[in-house]
């Protein structure tokens, strides 16, 4: 049975990204092109309109925005994921969390291939490989196990009220914002700065940014801080979609 | 009497009646008890709206009972259920994987099936691509096609089916009388009387949520039709 899952899993991950390159006019191009136009946006905002990037700007908005993306699509994608399949929640008796699992699974392949090239573009900017990159494994396991926790929840409660969407849009933008994606958290002013140390994301983001720019290890304990928070949010996800599975089928469409 | 494959004691499911905040429930199922042995051939049957679909998705372990309870053997119980998970943008071959995946089979099972899903469904090279360039009818040929693949210990069935031409029909029905036929262990609910006396030995009535009758086929036929005379308008 478990090995059926994995299979089940696994090959749903393919046919998503095979079908949603297949849906559009440029269909791989916009794995890159979308976050590149977004980055763009933000570039043109912060450094290029308001001065407020600095000298190393563009490497660490790249950064920024790609770990930030795959992170915010775990948890809207995977979120939604239930919600989007109901119809064959009504039809086929399978553990719910396969159609968040997928969803995460298939950005994350997407993921693979914008950091690639992001790595490109580093190397060519100046910032070249260094033996800080295995810290890149425990990092990004960090990463995924807090857009996984964040996405069980959200999936779990987005059945039963889709307008939570809506919100949850914001909130992740405000997230963002706080979280040290787009500017430095420097220019927050030090009596906040105390709850930028709870936020794991910002935590992530400097890390990701000492790895690839500066060639610095993570700090250590502050991800071991956030790899905490997010295996409890996906024990507390888990839990939370077996929990109200039984109601999901009986949900009006 | 040994232990029955499936057995439903004064079952009741309730649906969510709406998405919007004070939205109450509807009860589907009211109170339905059977039993389900091997090598049964049960027909389910009733008006529209007594609860026989509900009553199979209860069965094939979709929904769970908010009252009353369920006793399932360790045996796979399976909806028959045409083009499920369909993509439209993947080949035949990939969604014939894809559904014989989600009703329950090993990736190399139904690998090992591609061959003769391809040549039951008459698709020839357009097997190999995308289904959004297909006709409905051969969109049904897939599905059946794939459909047939999956064999469960009980097959759940709503509305026996026959899809395509004329001769895609034939060979449909008699992909169906195979798997429906005597030493099989199947539910089957449909409106059509002649199916039921046709394919199965027992029959349960359902009304308005309740199973009324449980017994064999001219048993409860003899008793549907007394009281469906006594509703009839004089």
């Amino acid at each position: 049975m478990r090995l059926h899952l994995v299979e089940l899993i696994l090959f749903n991950t393919y046919a998503e990204l095979r079908a949603e390159a297949a849906r559009s006019y440029l269909g791989l191009v916009w794995w890159v092109l979308e976050p590149a136009m977004m980055m763009g946006a933000f570039w043109l905002v912060f450094d290029v309109i308001l001065h407020t990037g600095g000298p190393d700007y563009v490497p660490f908005l790249l950064i920024g925005i790609t770990v930030w993306q795959w992170m915010k699509s775990c948890i809207t994608h995977g979120g939604y994921a239930i919600w989007g399949n109901l119809g064959m929640v009504r039809q086929v008796p399978l553990p719910p969390l396969v159609f968040p699992l997928v969803a995460m699974l298939s950005d994350t392949v997407k993921f693979a291939f914008i950091f690639a090239l992001l790595l490109v573009i580093l190397w060519s900017m100046g910032y070249p490989p260094n033996a800080a990159y295995w810290g890149l494994v425990p990092l990004f396991a960090s990463v995924f196990l807090a857009g996984a926790g964040a996405g069980f929840i959200v999936a779990a409660l987005v059945p039963l009220v889709p307008d939570l969407r809506f919100v949850i849009e914001q909130v992740l933008t405000v997230v963002m914002f706080l979280s040290g994606v787009v500017f430095p958290l420097t220019q927050v002013p030090d009596r906040l700065r105390w709850m930028m140390d709870f936020n794991p994301v910002a935590v992530v983001m400097a890390d990701a940014r000492g790895i690839l720019m500066h060639a610095q290890l993570p700090n250590w304990v502050g991800l071991y801080k956030v790899a905490l928070i997010s295996i409890s949010a996906c024990i507390a996800g888990v839990l939370f979609v077996r929990h109200l599975a039984p109601r999901f089928p009986k949900l009006a469409s | 009497m040994g232990e029955a494959l499936v057995e439903l004691e004064h079952v009741g499911i309730a649906f969510s009646s709406g998405r919007n905040i004070g939205g109450g429930r509807f009860w589907a199922l009211e109170d339905v008890s059977l039993r389900l042995d091997q090598g049964d051939r049960l027909g389910v049957i009733g008006r529209n709206g007594a609860g026989k679909s509900t009553l199979l998705r209860v069965i094939a372990g979709i929904l769970s009972p908010d009252r009353g309870r369920i006793r399932r053997a360790r045996v796979s119980c399976q909806l028959l259920a045409l083009a499920l998970g369909f993509v439209p943008h993947l080949s035949g071959r990939d969604n014939a994987i894809l559904s014989g995946l989600l009703l329950g089979l090993r990736r190399r099972e139904i690998t090992a099936r591609l061959p003769a899903i391809r040549e039951f469904s008459e698709l020839g090279a357009f097997f190999e691509e995308p289904i959004a360039t297909y006709s409905a009818g051969m969109n049904m040929r897939l599905a059946f096609s794939v459909a047939m693949q999956a064999e469960p210990d009980v097959l759940l069935i709503d509305e026996v089916l026959s899809v395509g031409d004329a001769a895609f029909q034939e060979k449909s029905r008699a992909a169906m009388r195979e798997r429906t036929g005597e030493g099989r262990t199947i539910v089957l609910v449909s409106h059509d009387e002649e199916q039921i006396r046709d394919r199965c030995n027992r029959v349960v009535w359902i009304e308005h949520g309740r199973s009324v009758l449980e017994g064999s086929r001219d048993e409860v036929f003899a008793a549907y039709h007394r009281h469906s005379a006594m509703e009839a308008p004089r």
